[in-house]
C-alpha cells in the first residue's frame, strides 16, 4: 500500500549544500518508493522556512514527512511545532542529519552524496512504519509532603502553607525544630536559638494549611509528580493532643527512668515525657518501649534498655512489667489513653521535599581523642545541651562531678577531611567551635580554652570579625596543627592530658578538664532508606546527590522530588532556610493548581497477549515503571513512571514490549535501508 | 533514546545487512541520562561478543565505548581507530547468511 511521503531538503544556507549535491538527493528521493514529493529550502527554521513548511504541509496533505537537515539535537522540536501548525502529527515526521553527520564531516562532495542518500532511504523507509503518537495530560494534586521539621523542612512548609498549599508536614520526632532545638546560642551574632526558631516553630503549629505529624515516618512512596500516594506510620504515643494541656501532671508519677536520647543520656527522663521543657509541640509522649505496661516480656525490653545504655545493670532490676496507670491517674484531663495502637497514615500529593538533617560522624571511632571511654570528652552536640538552658545542667557549664571547668579544649576536624574518613570539609565546625570558646568564657570565667584547629573555615558575612574578637581574648589558646590533627586525649588520675603537635612540629602537652570534638557532619541514619525508598541517588559522601551542584541545588534525580538542608551536604542554619525557600519554589512551579501534567508520549508499551509474565523487566527498569499483575500475570508499563528509555524493550524474551516510536519494526528498517 | 534500547539483534541484523563493523557508543557510567541504560549495554555487549565471535566475526568489528557530548577528540579518536581497525580486516565475507535475525 502506498503511503505518500513528503520529504523536505534544507540547504542550510550553504553548510549542507556546499558539500552534498542537493539536486542529485531530489533526483535520488523522488524515485524512493512511497515518495510522493520533495522540495528544497534555502533554510527551513527560519520564519520563512516555516511558514513555508506549514503551508506546503497544510496543502499537499503527505501522510508522513521526512526533513533532511542538521541534527534534531537542534531543530526536531522546531519542525514538530511546525507541524502541528499543520495539523500534522509531529510523530509521523523523521529527521534525516546531513549536516553534522554528513556536509560537516565528509570532505569529499560525492561520498558525503551518496552517505546522505543512504540517511535519506532509511529515513523514507522508517517514516511509513511511524505511527500518529498523541500527547496526554493528566490532572495533578498540588498538595506537598515534607519530610523533617528542621530549619529547611519548615522554611519549606511555611512558605507552601503561605501560597495556600496543603502541607503533610512529617517528623520522626515528637517535636519540630530539629537539631537547632539543642542550641542555646547560634554563631555568629549569639542570638537566642530558642526566641529565633520559636515563632516559626508556633507558625508551623497553627497554620491552617499544615498538617503536622509528628512521632512518624514515611514507609511507603508510589506514584510520580503530581500523583504520588505515601504511607505514613505515626507511632502511638497514647496522648490525646486535643485533651492534653501540656500541663506536665503526668512525669513525676512515672516509675520509669531512662537516660533522655535528646540530651545525649546526659539527663534522666521518663518513659512519659517531652523532650525538654519548651519542646513544641507540647505534649508529652509515651515511650512504650520503655513503658511497664508494654514490655513484651521483662526480659527483652531489659536487654533493650541495657544494651542502648539507658539503664545500668543494677537499675534494670526495677524493671518489671506490670499493669502500671500511674500516669493515667494523674492526668486530670483524660488525655492518656493506652489502647493506642500504631497507625498507617495514607496521604495523596504532588511533590515531595526531604529535609532530613544531618547525623555526626562516630568519634570512637578514632580512639586518639578518648569519646566514649573518657567521661570529660564530649560531641559537639553534647556539649551543646551542657550549654542550655533546658539541658541536663540547666545551662551550667558543669563536668559530671558537677564541677565548673577550670581548662577546655575544643578540637576540630575529627573524622572530617581525613582521607581515612570522611574527605570533605564539614563547614561549619570551625564557627561552632568558636562559639563554644566565647560560652565557655562567658559559662567558666577565668577557665583556660584551648581551640586546636588545623585550618579556619569561615566565610561568609560577620564571620571573621567573630574570629578575630576571640582571638583577642586573653584565655582562649589557638593551637594550629596539621592534618590530620596528630592529637592524643588521656585520661591521668584525676585530669585529662591533652597532647598535639603543632606546625611548629612542637609538642604541647595540654591539661584539659574538658574535651569538645568537632566530629564531622554525615548523612542522617534515614539518608539511605529514603533514597532506595524514593529513588533519589546519593552522592560518594551519602549525602542526597543534587540534580546539578550549581544550577540545580534542591533538585534530584526524580521529578518531584526535591532535598533541603543538610541531607544535601553539610550548611548552616542561614544555608538550610535558603534551600527550604528554595525547594518550595521549586514546587510551587512544578505544579500550578489546575494546571495539567504533560506526559512523555515516546515510552514503553506491554502487549498483555503476548506477555509471558517472566518480569525480566520489572528488575531492569530504572524508574519501577513495570508492575506484574498478578491476576493476569503479565507486566504493566505506568504510563507516567515510564521515562521511555527503552531498557526493558531490548530485554524481553517475548517481544511482548514495544518502545514507542523507536519500535524493533522502525529500527530494523532503518539498519537495513542504510546498509543497502 | 539510550543504549540501554540496543536490543543484541539490531547488530546481528547490522552485520547481516552488510556492516563490516558495529561500533556502540554511550554516555560514561554514571552519566547515564535514563540513569543505568549504559550497564545494561555493557552485560549484553559482553555476551553479544561471545555470540558475534561464534558466527565467525571478528572481535574487532564490534566496539562498546563511551564518549560523553562534550567529547569531541575523542570521538574522533575511537571513531578512526575503529575505521582504521575494519578497514585491516577487510570486507565482512563469511558467515553472513547465518546472522539471519528479525
Amino acid at each position: 500500500m502506498q503511503i505518500r511521503v513528503g520529504v523536505y531538503i534544507c540547504k542550510c544556507g550553504t553548510n549542507i549544500s556546499e558539500n552534498i549535491d542537493i539536486d542529485e538527493l531530489i533526483q535520488f528521493s523522488s524515485r524512493l518508493e512511497n515518495v510522493a514529493y520533495v522540495k528544497d529550502q534555502p533554510l527551513l527554521c527560519s520564519e520563512d522556512g516555516k511558514n513555508f513548511l506549514a503551508s506546503d504541509v497544510a496543502q499537499e496533505k503527505p501522510e508522513r514527512v521526512v526533513i533532511v537537515a542538521c541534527t534534531p539535537k537542534e531543530h526536531e522540536k522546531t519542525f514538530r511545532n511546525t507541524l502541528l501548525r499543520a495539523d500534522f502529527n509531529p510523530y509521523l515526521f523523521q529527521m534525516v542529519n546531513v549536516r553534522e553527520q554528513v556536509a560537516w564531516v565528509t570532505a569529499d562532495k560525492a561520498a558525503a552524496t551518496e552517505k546522505a542518500k543512504a540517511y535519506i532511504r532509511a529515513a523514507v523507509k522508517r517514516v511509513t512504519l511511524h505511527e500518529p503518537l498523541e500527547k496526554k495530560e493528566i490532572e495533578c494534586n498540588t498538595d506537598v509532603l515534607v519530610i523533617g521539621a528542621g530549619p529547611a523542612g519548615m522554611e519549606a512548609a511555611l512558605l507552601l502553607a503561605k501560597a495556600g498549599r496543603k502541607v503533610y508536614l512529617v517528623e520522626k520526632n515528637s517535636f519540630v525544630g530539629g537539631r537547632v532545638a539543642r542550641y542555646e546560642e547560634v554563631f555568629p551574632k549569639m542570638e537566642c536559638a530558642s526566641c529565633m526558631l520559636e515563632p516559626k516553630m508556633d507558625e508551623i503549629l497553627h497554620d491552617e494549611n499544615i498538617e503536622l505529624i509528628t512521632s512518624s515516618e514515611v514507609v511507603e512512596v508510589l506514584g510520580y509528580l503530581g500523583n504520588f500516594s505515601v504511607k505514613i506510620k505515626k507511632r502511638a504515643t497514647c496522648v490525646d493532643k486535643e485533651k492534653c494541656i501540656g500541663c506536665g501532671a503526668c512525669y513525676e508519677p512515672c516509675p520509669v527512668s531512662v537516660r533522655n536520647e535528646f540530651d545525649y543520656h546526659l539527663s534522666d527522663r521518663k518513659a512519659i515525657h517531652v523532650p525538654y521543657t519548651g519542646a513544641l509541640p507540647n505534649v508529652p509522649v509515651l515511650d512504650q518501649g520503655h513503658c511497664l505496661r508494654f514490655a513484651k516480656t521483662d526480659s527483652a525490653m531489659v536487654q533493650e534498655a541495657l544494651d542502648l545504655g539507658l539503664i545500668t545493670q543494677e537499675e534494670s532490676e526495677n524493671y518489671k512489667k506490670q499493669d502500671c496507670t500511674a500516669c493515667q491517674e494523674a492526668c486530670m484531663f483524660d488525655a492518656i489513653t493506652y489502647d493506642r495502637q500504631d497507625e498507617i497514615l495514607e496521604r495523596n500529593i504532588g511533590c515531595i521535599i526531604v529535609a532530613i538533617g544531618f547525623e555526626l560522624f562516630d568519634p570512637s571511632v578514632l580512639p586518639q581523642f578518648g569519646y566514649g571511654k573518657i567521661p570529660e570528652v564530649y560531641t559537639g552536640l553534647e556539649f551543646e545541651r551542657i550549654l542550655s538552658q533546658t539541658g541536663p545542667t540547666g545551662g551550667k557549664l558543669f563536668m559530671k562531678n558537677g564541677q565548673e571547668p577550670r581548662s577546655l579544649a575544643i578540637i576540630h576536624c575529627v573524622g572530617s577531611r581525613d582521607k581515612k574518613h570522611k574527605e570533605y570539609c564539614s563547614g561549619v565546625c570551625c564557627l561552632y567551635a568558636l562559639k563554644f570558646a566565647r560560652l565557655a568564657e562567658k559559662h567558666a570565667p577565668g577557665a583556660k580554652i584551648y581551640d586546636i584547629y588545623a585550618d579556619w573555615c569561615v566565610p561568609g558575612k560577620d564571620n571573621q570579625e567573630f574570629l578575630d574578637s576571640l582571638k583577642e581574648k586573653k584565655n582562649v589558646y589557638f593551637i594550629h596543627t596539621n592534618l590530620p590533627l596528630s592529637v592524643a586525649v588521656k585520661q591521668n588520675k584525676d585530669s585529662l592530658s591533652v597532647s598535639c603537635v603543632d606546625v611548629s612540629g612542637k609538642e604541647n602537652p595540654l591539661a584539659a578538664d574538658m574535651v569538645v570534638l568537632c566530629p564531622a557532619i554525615i548523612p542522617a541514619r534515614d539518608t539511605s532508606r529514603l533514597s532506595e525508598m524514593l529513588l533519589i541517588t546519593s552522592g560518594r559522601d551519602g549525602f542526597f546527590a543534587e540534580g546539578h551542584t550549581k544550577l540545580a541545588p534542591v533538585s534530584t534525580n526524580i521529578e518531584g522530588v526535591f532535598i533541603a538542608g543538610c541531607c544535601q551536604g553539610p550548611k548552616d542554619i542561614q544555608g538550610s532556610v535558603a534551600q527550604g525557600a528554595a525547594a518550595a519554589g521549586q514546587v510551587l512551579s512544578a505544579l500550578v493548581p489546575g494546571r495539567k501534567l504533560e506526559l512523555d508520549v515516546i515510552i514503553a508499551e506491554a502487549d498483555e497477549n503476548s506477555c509471558a509474565g517472566c518480569m525480566t523487566c520489572i528488575g531492569l527498569c530504572p524508574y519501577k515503571a513495570i508492575m506484574f499483575d498478578k491476576e493476569k500475570k503479565i507486566a504493566v508499563v505506568n504510563t507516567v513512571l515510564c521515562k521511555g528509555c527503552g531498557t526493558c524493550v531490548a530485554a524481553c524474551p517475548s517481544g511482548c514490549l514495544t518502545g514507542k516510536h523507536f519500535t524493533e519494526e522502525q529500527i530494523f528498517a532503518e539498519i537495513e535501508e542504510v546498509l543497502k | 533514546m539510550c543504549t540501554g534500547r540496543i536490543d543484541p539483534q539490531f547488530v546481528l541484523k547490522a552485520f547481516q545487512s552488510g556492516a563490516d563493523g558495529v561500533l556502540i557508543l554511550g554516555c560514561h557510567p554514571g552519566d547515564c541520562h535514563y540513569k543505568e541504560g549504559n550497564y545494561k549495554a555493557l552485560r549484553r555487549f559482553h555476551l553479544l561478543k561471545r555470540v558475534v565471535k561464534q558466527f565467525g566475526v571478528d572481535e574487532g568489528r564490534l566496539r562498546l565505548d563511551w564518549v560523553s557530548a562534550s567529547e569531541g577528540e575523542k570521538f574522533v579518536e575511537v571513531i578512526t581507530d575503529m575505521v582504521a581497525t575494519v578497514k585491516k580486516l577487510g570486507p565482512l565475507t563469511t558467515a553472513k547468511e547465518e546472522l539471519r535475525v528479525g
